[in-house]
């Protein structure tokens, strides 16, 4: 479970906060969908998580830990992928995955590592080739099995379809499903409506800081969505 | 459940999990290194050098060590080959004693190029080493040789700097940093992998220069004059100091990266210390050294042995001290008139004069070799920031090529000036009846040809205890460094 209480970052020099008083709880087997333009708080929101960067206020607990408290203990429950999977050139999918897997503690014997790129949608012929050579959508196939290696209980996904293709976005949407459906909290930031309400059972809307609404995905189709969204937009600005 | 949850993995035991982190750190860094061929072959490179410097120091040593063979053999026969003469003129003929070269300076030639090979034997006088190869050698001998030293001294921390300064930076401006504290590495056993892949980098650059080395050891050194065990002994403590002054560079790298910005300023920051360590900081703790702790110019050194001298009578029969020596003599065997001695008046004088003088030589090249002792502290002390003020000293005191060796083989030389002193003016307080008095070759060779033995490692050890401190300050801080880096790292 994944859990912020008065999450509130402010940064030096800045007027006002980044985040601003954020309250909001993701169970495990929900996905929890933060929308919002720049600037809103929503990768604060999960770099906080991460505690890549200290709270000004508040706390951000992952399964009940303080994140700011213990980081290694919070992340180790927490699997995170950005917008941009970072891996390392010169190693190849399989060796990536087994080195992140191994960082984390957790033992994965290589039969289990190609399940679990095979699982992730990689293709069998890039498994063995450096990951200069992959695509984005094949770089965030190797952030899922990392997540899916290290059994973590709740996910953070930071603008994960961010300059895919739309069916590689698609294949990535119903990976974060069958995630949800193994009883993972997913936290997921995004500009992208359609992916928020495919993937969402709940969705947030942020701006300037703070959690302006939150929706049920079930409570609000499409064009309902994108309405709320554009008039929190209209107003803000 | 789905079908992504496939076989169950098992969570490591608490225990094993630094040691797995560490290792798995470890092994990707090298795995990372191994297919940078740049990096391969930059090392490749440096191996090739000190082997090359390894190699060119043997053939330099086998060359001078030949030739001071022939020189101490060619004087030798200059001794024994004397005419009939009296043994007080033969003690004034004099002879060389020449320093054997230490095995290990193959390796580090210190400072035996600037202070001299042999010392000119010769009676009333104790001489300081001459022929030194520097003076001889014109400007590229001053510049300094390319020996293993220098190379593990000065270029190999540029590796290890080259090798470190983006572990940190590098992974943060890539983004792998990021990921890599993402899944609940702790930054200090991410460090202690990163640290162990350094090191194993460094004991993969020294080891064939070692194994080298002691190859050369099993050649070069003459069995009969110094012990293979204690050769082996010193080349192990030269090769655990290199590895503490280059896991320290290590340690400095890593904590540099984790603290900096971006690679960028890590690497120059890196290289200004480079450039203080090698270049700037040996020279400021020289002049320093001389400043504080300052030894006497070559004149005013011999004009303070020649006052002291002055006092005692050489020979001098009318100096006071000659007269009054006389008295005593006469009085002590109970005779009004020398020719009335039963011993050799002119014998017992010289033996006399030469003891005032051991004195008076004990102190003031005590002294000399004091003031360097003092000197080589005050440089030695600074080793913990610039930790090649404390590795120098060391590598020279168990290469056996430092002053204070130096000092040692000096010592041994004027005791053995001091043998044949004795060994003449007794012959002459014994055997001659007058001044016309004259010894033959048996005596000559009678006076053992100068042996000199070098000391064990343990009396470089004796006096090496500051800079070894040093070094292990150095290392110490170095490590408390990284360690604190790592506590502050941040992936954004």
């Amino acid at each position: 479970m994944l859990e912020a209480r008065n999450l509130t970052k402010i940064y030096e020099g800045a007027q006002a906060p980044a985040l601003d008083r954020l309250n909001l709880i993701v169970p495990a087997g929900e996905v929890f969908c933060l929308l919002g333009p720049n600037g809103a708080g929503k990768t604060t929101t999960v770099n906080l998580f991460l505690n890549f960067i200290e709270p000004t206020a508040g706390q951000a607990l992952v399964c009940g830990i303080d994140a700011a408290v213990d980081p290694s203990a919070a992340r180790a429950l927490l699997a995170y992928i950005p917008e941009q999977v970072m891996l390392y050139g010169a190693l190849t999918g399989l060796e990536n995955l087994q080195y992140f897997t191994e960082i984390s503690g957790a033992e994965a014997p290589r039969d289990t590592l190609l399940s679990l790129l095979a699982a992730a949608g990689l293709p069998e012929d890039a498994v063995r080739r450096p990951v200069r050579f992959y695509s984005k959508g094949m770089r965030q196939k190797v952030g899922v099995a990392i997540a899916l290696a290290r059994r973590a209980q709740a996910l953070v996904l930071d603008e994960p379809t961010s300059g895919l293709d739309p069916l590689a976005a698609n294949e990535f949407a119903a990976l974060i499903e069958r995630l949800r459906k193994d009883g993972m909290a997913v936290l997921m930031v995004t500009h992208d409506l359609f992916l928020a309400k495919q993937c969402g059972t709940k969705i947030g809307i942020m701006a300037q800081g703070r959690l302006a609404s939150v929706f049920g995905a079930d409570d609000v189709d499409h064009l309902g969505l994108e309405r709320a969204y554009l008039d929190l937009f209209a107003r803000a600005a | 459940m789905s079908d992504l949850a496939l076989a169950p993995l098992a969570a490591a035991a608490p225990a094993k999990r630094r040691w797995r982190v560490m290792r798995a750190v470890a092994a990707k860094e090298w795995l990372e290194l191994f297919r940078d061929r740049r990096l391969v072959w930059l090392c490749a490179f440096v191996v090739a050098l000190m082997l090359a410097a390894l190699a060119f120091g043997y053939v330099e040593n086998a060359r001078i060590l030949s030739e001071r063979e022939a020189a101490a053999r060619a004087d030798r026969e200059l001794w024994v080959g004397q005419s009939a003469k009296n043994p007080h003129a033969a003690a004034h003929f004099g002879q060389y004693a020449f320093k054997p070269l230490s095995p290990l300076a193959l390796a580090d030639p210190g400072v035996d190029a600037y202070v001299g090979s042999a010392v000119w034997l010769e009676a009333h006088k104790q001489n300081e080493t001459q022929f030194k190869q520097a003076r001889d050698g014109g400007v590229g001998a001053r510049l300094g040789s390319l020996s293993l030293a220098f190379i593990l001294q000065t270029i190999a921390p540029l590796i290890v700097i080259l090798m470190g300064f983006a572990s940190f930076s590098g992974e943060r401006e890539s983004g792998t940093l990021k990921q890599l504290l993402s899944v609940g590495a702790r930054p200090r056993d991410i460090l202690a992998g990163k640290a162990l892949a350094l090191i194993g980098a460094i004991f993969a650059l020294l080891a064939p220069a070692f194994i080298g080395a002691a190859l050369a050891l099993l050649f070069f050194v003459d069995r009969e004059r110094l012990s293979l065990a204690d050769q082996f002994i010193r080349l192990g403590a030269l090769g655990a100091a290199y590895a503490a002054y280059l896991a320290g560079f290590a340690f400095l790298a890593l904590g540099v990266s984790a603290l900096a910005r971006n690679s960028r300023a890590a690497l120059v920051t890196l290289l200004a210390f480079w450039l203080a360590n090698s270049f700037l900081a040996p020279r400021l703790a020289t002049d320093a050294a001389r400043a504080f702790a300052p030894t006497p110019t070559w004149q005013e050194f011999r004009a303070g042995i020649a006052q002291d001298k002055a006092k005692t009578f050489g020979h001098d029969e009318s100096h006071p001290g000659f007269v009054a020596f006389r008295n005593e003599t006469l009085k002590k065997y109970g005779v009004t008139r020398i020719e009335d001695l039963p011993v050799n008046f002119r014998g017992l004088a010289l033996r006399k004069d030469d003891e005032s003088g051991y004195a008076i030589f004990d102190r003031h090249f005590g002294a000399l070799q004091s003031a360097f002792d003092r000197q080589d502290a005050l440089r030695a002390a600074p080793g913990f920031l610039f930790p090649l003020l404390a590795l120098r000293p060391i590598s020279m005191a168990f290469a056996g090529v430092d002053s204070r060796s130096q000092f040692d083989f000096a010592t041994s030389a004027e005791a053995h000036r001091r043998d044949i002193q004795n060994e003449v003016s007794d012959n002459i307080i014994h055997f001659a009846h007058d001044n016309t008095y004259v010894a033959g070759p048996e005596l000559w060779r009678k006076i053992a040809a100068f042996a000199y033995r070098a000391p064990g490692a343990d009396f470089a050890l004796g006096y090496s205890l500051l800079p070894v401190a040093a070094l292990l300050g150095w290392l110490a801080l170095a490590g408390a460094f990284a360690l604190f880096a790592a506590r502050r790292l941040r992936p954004v």
